[in-house]
C-alpha cells in the first residue's frame, strides 16, 4: 500500500503528468483565478493560511497513513498520540528543562509508548489474526485510555507552551506567524524525509514490502516483527512532533485536541491516497487551501463542512485518492 | 444504596435501547453485508430532525412523522450509497463519516433548522401519552418512574426490530447479503445485483438510525447538532463489536453490557477530585474495550467463522 | 468519609449549642450536586466550575458555622459530557446520591433534557449558566434559576458600552464575531438588531469553529474595513488562539474591542495574549454598589490554587451560596423546600447582604427574615420565570491585565 510519489517509468510516462504535477497546475490556476476575482492581497493571504493549515494536518496524517497502509489498522488513537506528545513535552518543560530538550524527550516517550502498545496489544492481536473490526475496537479503547490518562494527570483546562505566538513574518502585504512558518517548514521537511526513507533505506523497502503482501514478506525472510515495531515507533514520533508543533504554534490546547483534529487527519490521508507520505502532504494542502479559500466567498462557519465536501468530491473523481493506485483485482 | 436507584437504571435502559436500535443497523451493514458504515449518526440526525421539524414547523402529529422521518433517512442512505458504494471499504468508511459531518455542520450553520439553537417543543403529544401511561403504571405501583413508558416503548420497538432482522436474515434476500460479504465477485457472477443489495442494506440501516433518532429526541426533548457528532457512531461500533459480529442477539447483550459499564461507573467512589474521577471513568471504559477485543475477538455472542471483513 | 461526616455534625452541633441566640432546629445536611463538564467538547470549563462550587461550599459552611446556623453542605459531582443524554444520566446519578439542588449544567440543551426528564417532576432546582432564551420556552414549574442575564439585556448593555466610548452609534461600523455556539449566536443576533436600531452599521458576523487549527482568515475578516469597534463573543480558551491571530494581522487595535460576560475576568487568564485584550472594554452583570465581594472571591480563588478563572465561574459560586441560603430559609434539605425559599433570600427591597457579610445573612435567614443576597456576579431578584430582573451592568476596561469598572448602566433604560 505504500506508494511512491511518481509513477515508475512506463511507456505512457511522457504522455501522462504525475498526479502531483496536475494538482500543482490546478492549484496555480485556481490561485490566479482567485487573485483576479478577489484581489491578490486577499487571495494570497488565504493561500498562506491554507498552507499553514496544511502543514499541521499533513504531519499529523503521515503516521496515520503509514499505519493504515502497512498494518491495515484504522488507528482512531492516532490523534491522541499527538496529544500525548504535546502533554509530555508540556510537563517536562514545566519542570524547568529547555523547550527543545523537553520536545526531544517527549518524542522519545511517545515513540516508546507506541512501541509498547505494539508489544502489548497489536502484536498479540496480529498473532490471533484478529479482524479489522476488532482492531478498530482496540484502537477506540486505546484512544480513550490515552486521552483520559493524560487528562487524569494534567486536568482538562487549557494549557500552553507560552511561546510567542504573536510575532509574525511580513512578506509585503501578506503575513504569517513565525511559529506557524516554523511548523510548516518542519512539517514539509519531515514528510519529505519519511518519503525518501521509505524509498531508499533498507527498512523503508521492508515496510513497503509488508504493505504489499505481509505473508510474502515473511516468506522472503524480512524481519516483519522488527519492521512493524519500527513503523509504530516512526508513527509515534511523527505524531509527537506534530502535536508539539501544533500546540506551540496554535497557542492553547486541552486533552481533546488530538481527537478533535483526527478527522481532518483522516481526510488528508484519504484524499492523498492511503499509505502514501506525500499523499498526506498533498491531501493536507488540498483541504487547507479549499477551507481557507472558501472563506473568501462563504462565512468562515462553513470551513469544516467544506473540507469534508472536498473529500467526497475528490473520491467521486479519484476513488483511491490523489496518489492511489488503480485497484488491482485479487 | 444509591447505586440501586430505579430512576437511574431506567435511564440507562433508555440509552442502551437507543444505542441498540442504532447498532442493529450497523450490524446489518458491517456484520451481514460487509459495509463499513461510519455515517450512522448522520442518518440518525436526519431522522430526528425530520420528526422535529414536521411537528414544530408543520404541526404534524408526532406518530405521523415517523414514517416520513424513516423515509428521509432511507433517501439519504440511497443518495449517499449510490456514488460511494463503489469505493473500497476503507474509503467508503471515510466517505460516510464525511457525509455525517456535513449533515451536522449544515444543520448547525444553515438557517432552516434552528442552527445552534436547535429544535424544541415537539414532544407535547408524547408527554401526554407518557403521563397517561404513568397513570396506568401507578395502579401497579410504578407511577413514580416517569421514564418507564419511554423505556417500554423503546425496548418493544428494539425487540420488534431484532425479530424482523432475524427473519430477514433467513430469507433468500438475507442469504444474498451474506454471500456478498463472503465473496462479492462470486455473488455478482451468480447474477446478483451487488450494488442494489448493498444499497438496500444501507437503506435499512438508515431507517433503523432514524428510529433510534426518534427515541433519542424523545429522551432529550431538545434537538441540536452537537448531539450527532461521530462519537455516537463510535460507541455504536463499540456496542456492535462487543456483542459479536453477525449476531443481532449480540447487539442486545453488547448495548446492555457497554452502557451498564459506562453509566455504572458514575458510582465509582474514590478519594479523588471530580475531574480525576471523570477521567478515570473513561480510562476504565477504554481498558475494558481493549481487553475485550483481545480476550474475546469474536465478541460476546459472535462466531469466529463470520469475522472476515473483506477489503 | 463517615467519620468525617460525624465529626462535621458534632462540630456543627457544638456551634449551635454555643450560639444560644439562634432558635434550635434540626441540623440540615445538604448535598449539592455539581453538573460538571469533565469530558467532551466543553471539558475545558469543568475544573473551574468544580473549583467555584467547592469554594462556595467551604466559604458558606464556615460562614454558617460562625453564625451558629446549623447547616453543613457537602458536594457530589457528575460528568455531563457536553451531551444532553449523558447530562440527564449524570443528574439522575446525583439525585440518587442525595443531591437536593443541582449547580449547572453549562449549555441549554443539557438543562432542558435534565428539567424535562427529571428535575421538574422531583421539584429539584437547577442553576444553569447557559444564556439561551430557549430555556424559557419550557414549563419548568419554577425549578430553573439562572444567575446570568438573558442575551437581550446584555446586548443592550454592549450597545450602551460602545456608545459610551464612541460617543454615538450613528454611522459607526461594528465588526461582529462569535464562536459557533448557541450563546454567541443568540447574543450576536440581539446585539446586531440593537446596534442597527440606534443607527449603527455592522459587518459580519464572522462565525468561527473553535476546533480549527488556524484563525487567521477569520481574524482578517474581523479587522477588514477598519471598523470603529469589534464585538467578539467568545470564551477564554478560543480567544487565546483567535486573539493571537488578530494581533498578527497587524491591524488589530485592542482598545476597539468589546466583550460580553463570558470574557469578563477580574484577572485575565494567562493564556490570552495581553496585546489582544489590554484596553478592551466589556460588560457583565453589575453589583448595585461597589462591594468587596469580587475581591474576596478573587482572593479565595488565588489562595486555593488550581484552575484559572473561566467564564461565569462567579455565577456557579453564587448559585451554590443561594442554594445553601434557601435551604436555611426553608429549614430543610428537601428540594421542594429549597425551591420555595429561593425568593425569600433574593427579595427586592429586603436588607442586602453580600459575600463579605454572608455570616450575617445566614443569621438573618435562620431567624426567618427575608433578605436580598447580592452575589459576586451581581444581584438577582429573580423574576417570575427565574431569570434575574436586575438590569444593571458594569462597563469595565482591562488595565494591566486587571478588570477595572468604569461605570454602571441600567440596560433596560
Amino acid at each position: 500500500m505504500i506508494e511512491e510519489a511518481s509513477a515508475p517509468p512506463s511507456p505512457r510516462w511522457h504522455s501522462r503528468l504525475p498526479p502531483a504535477a496536475w494538482l500543482a497546475l490546478v492549484i496555480i490556476a485556481a490561485l490566479a483565478l482567485l487573485a483576479g476575482v478577489k484581489g491578490p492581497v486577499e487571495a494570497g493571504q488565504a493561500t498562506i493560511n491554507g498552507l499553514v493549515d496544511a502543514g499541521y494536518v499533513a504531519l499529523g496524517a503521515v503516521g496515520l497513513t503509514l499505519i493504515f497502509g502497512i498494518l491495515r489498522i484504522i488507528n482512531f488513537a492516532h490523534g491522541d498520540f499527538l496529544t500525548l506528545g504535546a502533554y509530555v513535552a508540556l510537563m517536562i518543560a514545566a519542570s524547568g528543562l529547555p523547550i527543545w530538550l523537553a520536545a526531544a524527550l517527549a518524542i522519545l516517550v511517545t515513540a516508546a509508548v507506541a512501541a509498547a502498545l505494539d508489544k502489548l496489544v497489536w502484536e498479540p492481536m496480529r498473532r490471533m489474526q484478529t479482524s479489522t473490526l476488532q482492531l478498530l475496537l482496540a484502537a477506540i479503547g486505546i484512544a480513550l485510555v490515552l486521552r483520559y490518562t493524560i487528562q487524569f494527570f494534567a486536568g482538562s483546562q487549557v494549557r500552553s507552551f507560552g511561546q510567542d505566538i504573536l510575532s509574525a513574518v511580513n512578506l509585503g502585504p501578506w503575513h504569517l506567524g513565525t511559529l506557524q512558518l516554523v511548523a510548516l517548514l518542519a512539517g514539509i521537511a519531515l514528510i519529505v524525509a519519511v518519503g525518501l526513507g521509505l524509498r531508499f533505506t533498507a527498512v523503508g523497502k521492508q515496510m513497503r514490502a509488508l504493505s504489499d503482501n505481509m505473508a510474502l514478506a515473511e516468506v522472503t525472510g524480512i524481519d516483519t516483527r522488527g519492521a512493524i515495531r519500527l513503523t509504530w515507533i516512526v508513527a509515534g514520533a511523527l505524531a509527537a512532533i506534530a502535536g508539539i508543533l501544533y500546540a506551540a504554534a496554535v497557542g492553547t490546547i486541552n486533552p481533546n485536541f488530538g481527537s478533535l483534529i483526527l478527522l481532518s487527519l483522516f481526510t488528508a490521508a484519504v484524499l492523498g491516497g492511503i499509505g502514501n507520505a506525500y499523499g498526506a502532504l498533498l491531501g493536507g494542502i488540498v483541504i487547507g487551501l479549499a477551507q481557507e479559500w472558501s472563506t473568501l466567498f462563504l462565512n468562515a462557519r462553513w470551513k469544516p463542512a467544506v473540507g469534508f465536501a472536498i473529500l467526497i468530491l475528490t473520491l467521486l473523481v479519484l476513488p483511491r485518492g490523489i496518489f492511489g493506485r488503480v485497484p488491482a483485482r485479487t | 444504596m444509591s447505586i440501586l436507584n430505579a430512576d437511574f437504571w431506567i435511564g440507562v435502559g433508555v440509552i442502551a435501547g437507543i444505542y441498540g436500535i442504532f447498532a442493529l443497523g450497523l450490524q446489518l451493514n458491517v456484520g451481514l453485508t460487509g459495509l463499513l458504515n461510519l455515517g450512522q449518526a448522520g442518518f440518525m440526525c436526519i431522522g430526528a430532525y425530520a420528526m422535529g421539524m414536521l411537528v414544530v414547523d408543520a404541526g404534524w402529529p408526532i406518530l405521523a412523522t415517523l414514517p416520513v422521518a424513516i423515509a428521509a433517512a432511507v433517501l439519504a442512505g440511497v443518495l449517499v450509497g449510490l456514488p460511494s458504494l463503489r469505493l473500497r471499504s476503507d474509503y467508503f468508511a471515510i466517505a460516510t463519516i464525511a457525509f455525517a459531518e456535513i449533515v451536522r455542520y449544515v444543520l448547525q450553520n444553515a438557517a432552516f433548522a434552528g442552527g445552534n439553537q436547535g429544535i424544541i417543543g415537539y414532544d407535547a403529544e408524547w408527554r401526554d401519552f407518557a403521563a397517561w401511561a404513568s397513570d396506568r403504571l401507578a395502579a401497579i405501583g410504578l407511577g413514580e418512574q416517569m421514564q418507564l413508558p419511554l423505556l417500554f416503548s423503546i425496548w418493544l420497538v428494539f425487540a420488534l426490530c431484532v425479530a424482523v432482522l432475524r427473519w430477514l436474515r433467513r430469507t433468500p434476500w438475507g442469504r444474498v447479503l451474506t454471500a456478498i460479504r463472503e465473496d462479492e465477485d462470486a455473488a455478482a457472477a451468480l447474477g446478483k445485483n451487488v450494488l442494489a443489495f448493498k444499497l438496500q442494506s444501507l437503506a435499512i440501516a438508515a431507517a433503523l438510525a432514524a428510529i433510534a433518532g426518534f427515541f433519542l429526541a424523545l429522551n432529550v426533548t431538545y434537538l441540536y447538532p452537537g448531539e450527532f457528532d461521530p462519537t455516537f457512531t463510535f460507541f455504536g461500533y463499540a456496542v456492535l463489536i462487543l456483542g459479536g459480529f453477525a449476531s443481532y442477539g449480540g447487539v442486545v447483550l453488547g448495548t446492555i453490557v457497554l452502557w451498564t459499564l459506562i453509566e455504572g461507573l458514575r458510582f465509582l467512589d474514590l478519594p479523588l477530585s471530580s475531574g480525576e474521577v471523570g477521567s478515570l471513568r473513561f480510562v476504565l471504559v477504554g481498558l475494558t474495550l481493549v481487553v475485550l477485543s483481545m480476550a474475546r475477538p469474536q465478541g460476546l455472542l459472535g462466531r469466529r467463522a463470520e469475522m472476515q471483513l473483506r477489503q | 468519609m463517615l467519620r468525617r461526616l460525624m465529626m462535621g455534625t458534632l462540630f456543627a452541633t457544638g456551634i449551635s449549642l454555643a450560639a444560644v441566640s439562634t432558635a434550635p432546629a434540626d441540623p440540615i445536611n445538604l448535598t449539592i450536586g455539581k453538573l460538571l463538564e469533565l469530558t467532551g467538547p466543553l471539558s475545558e470549563t469543568g475544573p473551574s466550575q468544580d473549583k467555584a462550587i467547592k469554594l462556595a461550599i467551604d466559604y458558606a459552611n464556615k460562614a454558617a458555622a460562625a453564625a451558629g446556623v446549623d447547616i453543613k453542605a457537602a458536594d457530589v459531582g457528575a460528568d455531563v459530557q457536553g451531551d444532553p443524554q449523558a447530562a440527564l444520566s449524570a443528574a439522575r446519578a446525583l439525585v440518587a446520591k442525595g443531591a437536593s439542588c443541582l449547580i449547572g449544567p453549562s449549555i441549554t440543551p443539557e438543562s432542558i433534557a435534565i428539567a424535562n426528564g427529571l428535575t421538574i417532576q422531583k421539584k429539584i432546582t437547577i442553576w444553569p449558566v447557559g444564556t439561551s432564551m430557549r430555556l424559557r420556552t419550557i414549563k419548568d414549574e419554577g425549578t430553573i434559576f439562572r444567575t446570568v442575564p438573558p442575551d437581550s439585556l446584555q446586548a443592550l448593555a454592549l450597545v450602551a458600552g460602545i456608545i459610551d466610548k464612541l460617543g454615538t452609534a450613528s454611522g459607526k461600523l461594528v465588526s461582529i464575531a462569535y464562536r459557533n455556539e448557541p450563546y454567541g449566536e443568540g447574543l450576536a443576533k440581539d446585539f446586531k438588531a440593537a446596534w442597527e436600531a440606534k443607527g449603527g452599521k455592522t459587518q459580519g458576523p464572522v462565525v468561527f469553529d473553535p476546533n480549527q487549527a488556524t484563525f487567521d482568515s477569520e481574524a482578517g475578516e474581523i479587522v477588514a474595513n477598519n471598523p470603529d469597534a469589534y464585538v467578539i463573543i467568545d470564551y477564554p480558551d478560543t480567544f487565546a488562539k483567535l486573539g493571537a491571530s488578530l494581533v498578527r494581522t497587524g491591524k488589530f487595535d485592542a482598545t476597539k474591542l468589546f466583550v460580553p460576560d463570558a470574557l469578563a475576568f477580574s484577572t485575565v487568564p494567562g493564556n490570552i495574549p495581553a496585546q489582544a485584550i489590554e484596553g478592551a472594554r466589556g460588560t457583565r452583570g453589575g453589583t448595585p454598589t461597589d462591594t468587596d465581594a469580587y475581591k474576596v472571591f478573587d482572593k479565595l480563588w488565588e489562595t486555593a490554587g488550581g484552575a484559572e478563572h473561566f467564564s461565569l465561574d462567579a455565577n456557579s459560586f453564587d448559585s451554590t451560596t443561594l442554594c445553601m441560603l434557601a435551604a436555611v430559609a426553608g429549614k430543610s434539605a428537601d428540594p421542594a423546600a429549597i425551591q420555595e425559599h429561593v425568593r425569600a433570600v433574593t427579595t427586592p427591597g429586603a436588607p442586602k447582604f453580600y459575600l463579605t457579610t454572608l455570616s450575617d445573612a445566614f443569621k438573618a435567614v435562620a431567624g426567618g427574615e427575608k433578605i436580598d443576597y447580592v452575589g459576586v456576579a451581581g444581584a438577582f431578584e429573580f423574576a417570575a420565570n427565574g431569570d434575574p430582573t436586575i438590569s444593571r451592568f458594569d462597563i469595565f476596561e482591562y488595565r494591566a491585565g486587571k478588570l477595572a469598572v468604569l461605570k454602571q448602566i441600567d440596560a433596560a433604560k
